[in-house]
């Protein structure tokens, strides 16, 4: 009961502190607008972050020909040609990650504007967002083949009829072959003839595509900025030490434990309101923008699970700051270097597949980035509570770590 | 009459450094208890173990028969604190900090808000109780800050240099609060202070601490009275034994003493120490603790003008707590 005093209290100083609810509800905001633009120009990655792509081209025709080269020149994947029983044999070894199969009938297929499907597989391990990211990076490059197929054909069949109906030559003129073209263009973006399907080999199945690219910015700055929240709860600690109401707090009947509880409630409180908010203008804001809108997956309410995992992780972080930072500039140095910049690394903006290549395992110490991890299993790619038991433990764990150390060092006098 | 409080042997050590070198006093129920020192002397360390915020290194104290170091949220209940900082939330109003320090203290519905009313009225803001603290004047605040202590209507009450910053018009307000609440609510208050004036005025008995003990407890008129009728110091050229023996002599003079004490020379590396070397007394200044100070003025003068020992200095300090404290230490209050 104390503790959720000193928790409505410090929402009450936090509600009149409108730069604060700026930086804790609005920034986000313009943040996902800007970054859902930019990463949904992915496909244009720099030449030195590829990717190495594995590929079965069972093919081996014109068409199979034109996509190995759209891949590459893609600029984040680097193909690699694979016999089919030498690529299945290192994957099941977890010598490769991925592989792309392009199967045999492909040229056939698409030159006759047919639906053909290229199947991506990755090994239960590979890390999920970097397999989310081949799959954009095909995806993309798949789509402009498609609608490139797509339009030939249709003109193809213009010029078919031309060529056996001369007598009705005045029915193609300009305005209608604009309008053909422009048909085929919608109908290539609404049923493309090309398909992706991934597939995991130990989940049973196939499960169709979801297009999500913006849910990449909506997931990595929702987890930056409910991280922030870390320097909210280390301030308003710091707040009450300099204006002397910890002593006065510390003087009432009520133990430490409360008195951080107290402390901690908000950043709990605000961090899902915070995800609500951003995930609520994800869903239905980017959608009216005109931007790719995310879902949140089969299994809401393991999301819902996961936002409060991440922030308990988050005010376990601010506590820790509190007891470890003297000054008010200490505040903002560490919240700088571990908040905002290891939220950075840890995928807010950029998919981590692509930092992956850089850091390495350096990033599984960083806690935003299973944060990340989690959210986009479940939300990007559709997984289950099940399939982030790992990133849920992992995130617990930090939070203990942070909260045992923060209360080791924590300074009551 | 029962002590409330009772203080045996408390010490606070930092490291090497004791900032309170286990004192023991006890105050009364219903007592004005006044802790009188410079900065720095211990009193806030004091007042901070025995609330609870610090624990004590050793020693211990009783509140109300209950143990600080076994019993502290029976304590807490009896306590008040109101701390030297304005410990307040400046953005949210005042009715609210005292709100919010009254539910802290397990305060809800009606009795609340009747309390919360009630030590609006005590320090005079009920007219101004839902402005923003922030936009208080110094001694406004300094009267919220006394509120939040008093909302859970303590039996004991803290007050740490209550009234520093305040000007003094909202001082004597303060003076009246403490007052009141001490005769009307029979309420028991330490009040610790460097100000002597506001000791002398609110305190039945005070302890003088300096540098984490306490060199002097008694009640006021007891320690002024130490001083007997005050003290005079008096510059002179020159000073020895015999001086200060005719002067302790003189009618109204209790006692003359060298003020600072003598300082031996250091000697320089190598130098052997002379048997005949004289102590120097940079600028000797004589202490007279007079039994009546305008007497013995009289007579130290008449004395030294028949002996032809010319005056290069001369201070006549009144009997108060300031010139005890002075007289114990060798130190201002507020040096």
């Amino acid at each position: 009961m104390k503790s959720l005093s000193i928790a409505l209290k410090d929402l009450q100083i936090m509600l009149k502190e409108r730069g604060e609810l700026l930086q804790l509800f609005l920034l986000p905001l313009i943040f996902i607008i800007v970054f859902s633009g930019a990463l949904g120009a992915l496909g244009g990655s720099e030449e030195t972050q590829r990717l190495p792509l594995p590929v079965v081209d069972l093919d081996g025709g014109e068409a199979a020909q034109v996509l190995l080269d759209g891949l590459d020149a893609a600029g984040g994947l680097q193909t690699k040609h694979y016999d089919q029983a030498d690529a299945q044999s290192q994957l099941e070894s977890n010598d490769i990650n991925r592989m792309l199969i392009i199967p045999a009938d492909f040229t056939t297929v698409t030159s006759q504007g047919e639906l053909a499907e290229l199947t991506l597989i990755s090994h239960p391990n590979a890390d999920l967002q970097e397999t989310e990211a081949v799959r954009l990076v095909i995806v993309g490059v798949a789509s402009e083949m498609s609608l490139e197929n797509q339009i030939l054909a249709s003109l193809r069949q213009m010029g078919d009829m031309q060529a056996n109906a001369p007598e009705e030559y005045q029915v193609f003129t300009t305005d209608r072959v604009i309008s053909q073209a422009r048909s085929q263009f919608e109908t290539a973006q609404a049923r493309p003839l090309i398909e992706v399907i991934e597939t995991v080999p130990a989940q049973e199945g196939e499960r169709p595509l979801v297009e999500s690219i913006g849910l990449v910015a909506v997931s990595g700055i929702a987890v930056l900025f409910v991280f922030g929240t870390a320097q909210v709860t280390a301030r308003s600690i710091y707040d009450e030490k300099k204006i002397g109401s910890f002593r006065r707090l510390l003087a009432a009947p009520m133990s430490k434990s409360s008195l951080l509880s107290g402390k901690m409630l908000p950043n709990i409180i605000v961090g899902m309101i915070q995800f609500t908010v951003i995930f609520a203008f994800g869903v239905f804001g980017l959608k009216l923008l005109g931007l790719n809108a995310p879902t949140l997956g089969n299994e809401p309410l393991s999301v819902v699970l996961v936002c409060f995992v991440i922030c308990l992780c988050s005010t376990a972080f601010g506590i820790l700051i509190a007891a470890i930072a003297r000054t008010e500039n200490q505040i903002g140095g560490i919240t700088s270097l571990l908040v905002w910049g290891l939220g950075i690394v840890g995928g807010a903006f950029i998919p981590i597949a692509f930092l992956d290549q850089f850091l390495g395992p350096v990033v599984k110490v960083i806690p935003q980035y299973w944060a990340n991890r989690a959210l986009s299993s479940l939300m990007l790619r559709d997984l289950g509570l099940a399939d982030v038991t790992t990133e849920i433990l992992v995130l617990l764990g930090f939070t203990l770590l942070f909260f045992i150390i923060g209360l080791w060092r924590f300074d009551f006098d | 009459m029962t002590p409330i409080l009772e203080v045996d042997q408390l010490e606070k050590k930092y490291g090497d450094f004791s900032a309170v070198k286990g004192i023991s006093f006890s105050v009364e129920e219903g007592e004005v208890f006044g802790l009188l020192g410079p900065n720095g002397a211990g009193k806030t360390q004091t007042i901070s173990m025995l609330t609870g915020v610090i624990p004590p290194t050793s020693g211990t104290a009783r509140i109300a028969g209950h143990d600080i170091k076994t019993e502290m949220n029976e304590v807490k209940k009896v306590n008040g604190l109101v701390p030297q900082d304005l410990a307040l939330y400046p953005t949210l109003s005042a009715r609210a900090n005292l709100n919010f320090f009254g539910r802290i203290y397990g305060l809800g519905g009606s009795e609340l808000k009747d309390r919360v009313e009630d030590v609006l009225r005590i320090v005079a803001l009920t007219d101004r109780a839902d402005e923003a603290v922030g936009n208080y004047s110094g001694g406004m605040k300094r009267r919220v800050n006394i509120a939040a202590g008093l909302v859970h209507h303590p039996r004991l009450l803290f007050l740490d240099e209550p009234t520093v910053g305040v000007d003094p018009q909202s001082r004597n307000h303060i003076f009246e609060s403490v007052m009141r609440l001490n005769r009307e609510r029979g309420m028991s208050v330490v009040y610790t202070s460097h100000y002597m004036e506001e000791v002398e005025l609110l305190c039945n008995r005070v302890a003088i601490i300096d540098e984490g003990n306490i060199i002097a407890l008694d009640s006021v008129k007891n320690l002024i009275a130490i001083l007997g009728g005050g003290i005079i110091y008096i510059g002179l050229e020159q000073v020895d034994d015999s001086l200060l023996e005719q002067l302790s002599n003189l009618p109204a003079v209790k006692e003359a003493i060298l003020s600072p004490p003598p300082v031996v020379p250091p000697l320089a590396e190598g130098e052997e120490p002379m048997s005949e070397a004289e102590p120097v007394v940079p600028n000797p200044i004589v202490k007279i603790v007079a039994e009546n100070s305008q007497e013995a003025v009289v007579n130290v003068i008449s004395f030294l003008n028949e002996e032809d020992r010319p005056l290069t200095s001369l201070e006549i300090l009144e009997p108060n707590l300031e010139s005890v404290f002075l007289h114990l230490t060798g130190k201002k209050l507020r040096e």
